[in-house]
């Protein structure tokens, strides 16, 4: 049986990944493709599995004493995820940065519009950080994605929002296009959108919107490198002015 | 008799035409719903080697110590996300322990003295002296067997991402050969490896 080339890179990628051994690209790239053939998920989940098998081959080696203990302390005030997460284990990406995430590492404060509003990110996560889509809600944009990430100048980043979601965009400034995936944005009142914006300066542009706080978006228009990625929420139909009426929930600088 | 015993995390079943119960998955679905008792149970059982697998990647003791500790911590923050179906809970652990292993091993320590470290330590499984062999579990002593059936290359790829903690295009440069050669090293490797320990997910 022939495969296509997609499948035969993904299935490459898939081990890679098992081992731990991708470059941010390529992690990247999975990354993406799993989004776009949840039928393969199968693949990388077996690859897990027998990769974790390696780990038996390790001798045993007893823990410090004292471990034991102090982690029972630490558990003792530490959060858990609530039950009913399991969901998200399945299409669990632990992607890795072979490089040092250099780009992500960089927090930036900056004037928004003009207006004094400080932009509100928090903790941005490493270039390929863990990720959990279930459902893709825009197949075309996720074509997109495959897209972007296959050109060679590909990019992304992500950041994560105070409220617990987090937003990563993908880009290539030689398609001029650019992917936004996000995972449990704030929720949205009656009669509002989430609006995307390339910002380029201090001049947003409007590159569409969308109303689903989990799934992948194309941004409308062309992506040119250095253009800021910022969404905010909009009365239905967009903004009516043509620039944003409220604080952006996050903004993604692109190199 | 068998019934009733616990090999390798796993429970044998009375009936011997049933299924093992999968006893590291039992306690990862308890600690999920706040067990302590659970949560200990399963660090008695699975402590050391998890440990054992740090310490062949990082090597030193100090930081292997704070990964183990992260890697039990992150255990008890999202048990939830473990679905039994999805697999052994034994596999679910290892795999959040190389993860931060390989990242710790990425993030302390330059390329330049990895490759040192590597010389030093022993990276291929299979050198291993019988006597160390010894100390294998059942499960383990039948990975090394599996690893050993593949030629060569396939087996240096592996080991030299799972324990080694490098990427591919470090292994391409490490042993002289085309990326796209490493690649297909590692799907053949492990699809191999697969077949000979009969591995479902």
């Amino acid at each position: 049986m022939s495969e296509t080339p997609t499948r035969k890179e993904f299935d490459d990628l898939a081990a890679g990944h098992a081992l731990g051994a991708l470059s941010a690209s390529d992690a990247a790239r999975l990354a993406a493709l799993r989004l776009a053939h949840p039928e393969w998920e199968h693949v990388v989940a077996e690859d897990v599995e027998t990769a974790a098998r390696i780990a038996d081959t390790a001798r045993p080696v007893e823990p410090p004493i004292g471990v034991r203990s102090a982690l029972l302390s630490a558990i003792a005030e530490s959060p858990q995820d609530p039950p009913g997460d399991e969901e998200a284990a399945t299409h669990t990406a632990h992607a890795r940065a072979a490089d040092p995430p250099a780009r992500a590492e960089r927090s930036p404060s900056r004037r928004w519009f003009g207006l004094a509003a400080v932009i509100a990110l928090l903790a941005v996560l490493s270039v390929a950080g863990i990720w959990g889509v279930t459902t893709l809600t825009r197949p075309a944009s996720v074509v997109a994605l495959e897209e972007i990430t296959a050109a060679p100048d590909s990019a992304h980043a992500k950041v994560a929002l105070p409220g617990g979601g987090s937003a990563e965009a993908f880009w290539s400034g030689d398609l001029g296009r650019a992917v936004l995936v996000t995972e449990e944005l704030p929720p949205l009142g009656d009669g509002e959108v989430y609006e995307l914006w390339y910002v380029r300066g201090d001049t947003p542009v409007s590159a569409g919107t969308f109303d689903a706080a989990t799934g992948t978006t194309a941004l409308t228009g062309e992506f040119s490198t250095g253009d800021v990625i910022a969404v905010t929420v909009e009365a239905d139909g967009g903004s009516p002015t043509g620039s944003p009426t409220t604080d952006p929930l996050f903004a993604i600088e692109t190199s | 008799m068998l019934g009733g015993m616990v090999i390798d995390g796993m429970d044998v079943a009375e009936n011997s035409d049933e299924p093992p119960i999968d006893a590291i998955a039992g306690l990862l679905v308890r600690t999920a719903n706040g067990s302590q008792a659970a949560f200990a149970e399963l660090y008695d059982a699975l402590a050391a080697r998890v440990f054992g697998l740090i310490v062949r990647v990082l090597v030193d003791r100090a930081q292997s110590e704070e990964v183990l500790q992260e890697v039990f911590l992150e255990i008890w923050q999202s048990a939830a996300r473990f679905a039994p179906n999805m697999g052994q809970g034994r596999s679910w652990v290892f795999t959040i322990a190389h993860r931060r292993a390989v990242d710790r091993v990425r993030a302390s320590q330059a390329s330049s003295t990895r490759d040192a470290r590597a010389g030093r330590r022993d990276l291929d499984v299979p050198y291993d002296p019988v006597a160390e062999q010894v100390e294998l579990s059942v499960a383990g002593r039948e990975v090394v067997a599996a690893l050993n059936a593949l030629p060569e290359a396939q087996r240096e790829s592996l080991t030299l991402a799972y324990f080694g903690g490098y990427t591919q295009t470090e292994i391409a440069a490490l042993v002289g050969a085309p990326l796209g050669t490493v690649k297909t090293r590692m799907r053949d490797g492990l699809s191999r490896l697969r077949m000979e320990l009969g591995v479902t997910s």
